[in-house]
């Protein structure tokens, strides 16, 4: 399988969703290891339709950049932004040196409501009054650039888009980029939102077999609540590290098409399963019986950057040393070790595990040492 | 001539207004360019009509049975591919066993905002999900690694109008990690009304050809294409045997975190790219041969590289060819890197399209008439939205 050896050190969290916002606010929602979505109404060619969301809140941010210099960044920017402080904060980052840091973004789908909010401003009123304000901020790297303008980051500004492999994709860039001594940290994470378009797709696409809730261990069975937030981290080399909560060691990638899966038996496992049965087959087809393994997508919701939260959880583990028990209503499946209640954390190592539709692998491993 | 570092670029392939390869792309440059008009493949409501360079219909694209189903964005980088990855030799069998990855910018290869089905949406109609389906299958990194089966990493980079640049630098980091032997990287990007009208809301689209540094230049004009570069290491080119066009010798990337479109008017942050990309080499001025620049023709790009030209690189010749390509968002860097290269074959540049009367207020002007150059580096640098600054580095060398 093709992979990039590394270790990058992991200084600091930042985590906003459904679940909150911060580090400890994850933290409580994994002890409590529930999180309730909340609804949306979408007006549609069926009727109303009411779907489950797990919305991301931003009004945290204010108590970073005055609320004058954010009246023109849209939601999308606005929760990447607030996952940037959070994770500059978390890690103690003084502002001395902007030329030493990176931003790297995965992102799913982009500024979705930007996006069609532009195609508004032409529908409502002509292409004559398009917004040009609604137009620079739907382009995809919109939210790094912001953070960049934030933060003051002028290093090497990077946003990837590759569905459910964005985030182990952009990874690597991010890896690359500390290990070229390009720069010297690097703000890595993942963004996506929801919007009601994205929403009735997801109705009509993937319609939901599980009203009563998401149950990602139930493979062969759809029940993806959408989810939309970020989780950012300051990376380093591990000599100009902070206080790390772990160490990214490796990044695998792939396809099951050119190649079968090979995860070391001793790593504790936490698959990217998040309620579509599409990918949920390869889970079942590719992790071995008996492997202690953990799914948190009941937390954030589904989302192309899922494998972010999936990184912070994991982070958060190896820094206390115990495994987060799955959400409650997660389910269960036989075949594997399904961790329920916490659990100590030895010295192995957790791989973030992600598959898609069409096979694709991306998995991430993170140590404590 | 030894480098610290090098790659190897054994294949490029190239498609735009000016032509369906890169050597009638070239042919076009040195003759009589390619000339914007009115889109033909969607229509505006402006009171005057902006022109774009199209990619003649003429031009069949790949695609066949399959055209419906991905953007043409992906039409357009496939189309390319072809193209870069006949010219290096590489065959079906060769794809397969060896590893190599797929690093592609785009910047409307990856919107979601199909038109005519969001119109239905909002009328609260059931609108077909064909386009949402089209969208979902058309990221050009992944058309192409599942096209040739390839088995390394793919990536589609989004840095709005740098993104070419940034993937053929960032897919080299790749070989640097030993992850993969070589690398499809390049760029693509097709015309879209959401984007025309996004930029002429911007006021920064040129309704007549651009005049990139122009004393009179209004702004842009758009365009489609795309290009790609096989970059390959040294040991896997050696094995094949097979000869390079060009060599990457640097890459420099840095941000401006100034303004979301419009760049630092003092041109640091290009300046830093330019310095890193040089630095890796260390590549003094005396060996450029020319720099192919972003040259958009809006007032503060052109401002802004011509003070920093100046500044860092005087009296080095520069170009810009968005006069015959017009502006192809996340293909440009790409397409850029590809006239670079084959710029530095032909030991010369083309005129700087729709230069004509220099701007007192710039300190740098480009050429306005078909230059021989000296000198064994090329240089191609891009700026985006974001304030991205992404700079390249190519030798002239024959291995």
């Amino acid at each position: 399988m093709p992979s990039l050896r590394t270790r990058i050190a992991v200084n600091g969290i930042g985590a906003v969703g459904g679940f909150g916002c911060g580090v400890n606010d994850l933290e409580k929602s994994l002890s409590d290891r529930v999180c309730q979505p909340g609804k949306v109404e979408i007006i549609s060619g069926e009727g109303v339709i009411e779907l489950p969301v797990f919305n991301a809140e931003t009004q945290r941010l204010e108590s970073y950049v005055p609320k004058r210099a954010l009246r023109r960044v849209d939601h999308f920017s606005r929760i990447a932004v607030l996952g940037g402080y959070l994770a500059l904060e978390d890690a103690g980052y003084a502002e001395t040196s902007s030329g030493n840091m990176g931003i790297v973004v995965a992102s799913g789908y982009g500024a979705a409501q930007t996006t069609f909010g532009f195609l508004d401003t032409i529908i409502e009123a002509g292409d004559g009054c398009a917004s040009p304000t609604f137009f620079s901020n739907s382009v995809h790297n919109a939210a790094a650039a912001q953070l960049s303008i934030f933060s003051r980051a002028t290093g090497p500004n990077i946003t990837i888009s590759q569905f459910e492999m964005s985030v182990p994709s952009a990874l690597v860039t991010a890896c690359q980029l500390l290990a070229e001594k390009m720069v010297d940290f690097v703000l890595f994470g993942g963004v996506d939102e929801y919007c009601s378009v994205l929403g009735y797709c997801r109705h009509r696409l993937f319609p939901n077999e599980k009203p009563e809730g998401m149950a990602p261990l139930h493979l062969n069975q759809q029940s993806a609540i959408v989810g939309e937030g970020s989780a950012f981290f300051l990376l380093s080399r591990p000599e100009d590290s902070i206080s790390p909560y772990c160490f990214i060691t490796n990044i695998i990638f792939g396809n099951l098409r050119c190649e079968d899966v090979s995860l070391p038996p001793e790593a504790f496992l936490i698959l990217g399963a998040d309620g579509h049965k599409c990918c949920g087959r390869h889970y079942a087809e590719q992790i071995p019986c008996g492997s202690r393994v953990a799914v948190y997508a009941n937390l954030y919701g589904s989302l192309p950057i899922g494998p972010a939260f999936d990184m912070a959880i994991a982070a958060l583990s190896l820094k206390s040393g115990e495994i987060f028990g799955v959400p409650r209503q997660a389910g269960e499946n036989p075949k594997w070790q399904v961790i329920h209640h916490g659990e100590k954390l030895n010295r192995e190592p957790i791989y973030c595990v992600k598959f898609n539709e069409n096979g694709d692998f991306g998995f991430i491993a993170l140590e404590r040492e | 001539m030894s480098y610290r570092s090098f790659l190897p670029v054994t294949g490029v392939g190239c498609i735009c207004a000016a032509g369906d390869n890169l050597s009638t792309c070239m042919k076009s440059f040195f003759g009589k360019g390619s000339h914007p008009k009115p889109p033909s493949r969607f229509t505006g409501d402006h009171p005057v009509q902006y022109p774009v360079f199209e990619v003649p219909e003429e031009i069949s694209l790949w695609g066949g049975g399959r055209k419906q189903e991905v953007f043409r964005t992906t039409q357009l980088a496939m189309t390319s591919a072809q193209e870069a990855i006949s010219d290096a030799g590489l065959s079906k069998k060769e794809l397969r066993d060896r590893r190599i990855g797929v690093c592609i910018g785009t910047t409307v290869g990856s919107a979601m905002n199909n038109e005519a089905f969001y119109r239905e949406f909002r009328k609260g109609l059931r609108p077909d999900m064909k386009p949402i389906l089209k969208f979902l299958n058309s990221n050009p990194a992944q058309v192409i690694a599942d096209e040739f089966g390839l088995t390394g990493p793919r990536q589609t980079v989004v840095n709005a109008c740098s993104s070419g640049t940034d993937a053929i630098g960032l897919g080299a980091l790749w070989i640097r990690a030993g992850i993969c032997d070589a690398v499809i990287a390049g760029g693509a990007d097709e015309l879209s009304r959401i984007t025309y009208n996004g930029f002429i809301s911007l006021m920064i689209t040129d309704d007549s050809p651009c005049k990139p540094f122009d004393r009179y230049r209004r702004g842009l004009n758009l365009g489609e294409g795309a290009a790609v570069l096989i970059l390959e290491s040294d040991e896997s080119r050696r094995i094949r045997n097979h000869p390079a066009q060009a060599v990457l010798l640097g890459y420099g990337a840095s941000c401006d975190a100034y303004h979301l479109t419009a760049p630092d008017p003092e041109g640091k942050g290009l300046k830093r790219a330019i310095a890193a990309a040089l630095k890796e080499n260390n590549i003094t001025t005396d060996r450029i041969a020319f720099v192919n620049v972003h040259g958009t023709g809006t007032h503060d790009n052109d401002r802004v590289e011509s003070k920093v030209l100046n500044e860092l690189l005087p009296e080095i010749p520069f170009f810009s060819t968005k006069g015959y390509t017009g502006h192809t968002l996340g293909a440009a860097g790409a397409i850029e890197a590809a006239f670079t290269i084959a710029c530095l074959q032909a030991g010369e540049i083309p005129v700087s399209a729709g230069f004509n009367i220099p701007d007192p207020d710039l300190p740098a002007r480009p050429v306005n008439e078909r230059t021989l150059v000296t000198g064994d580096v090329g240089i191609s640098e891009s700026l985006g939205f974001g304030g991205n600054n992404a700079v390249l580095v190519f030798g002239k060398c024959r291995l």
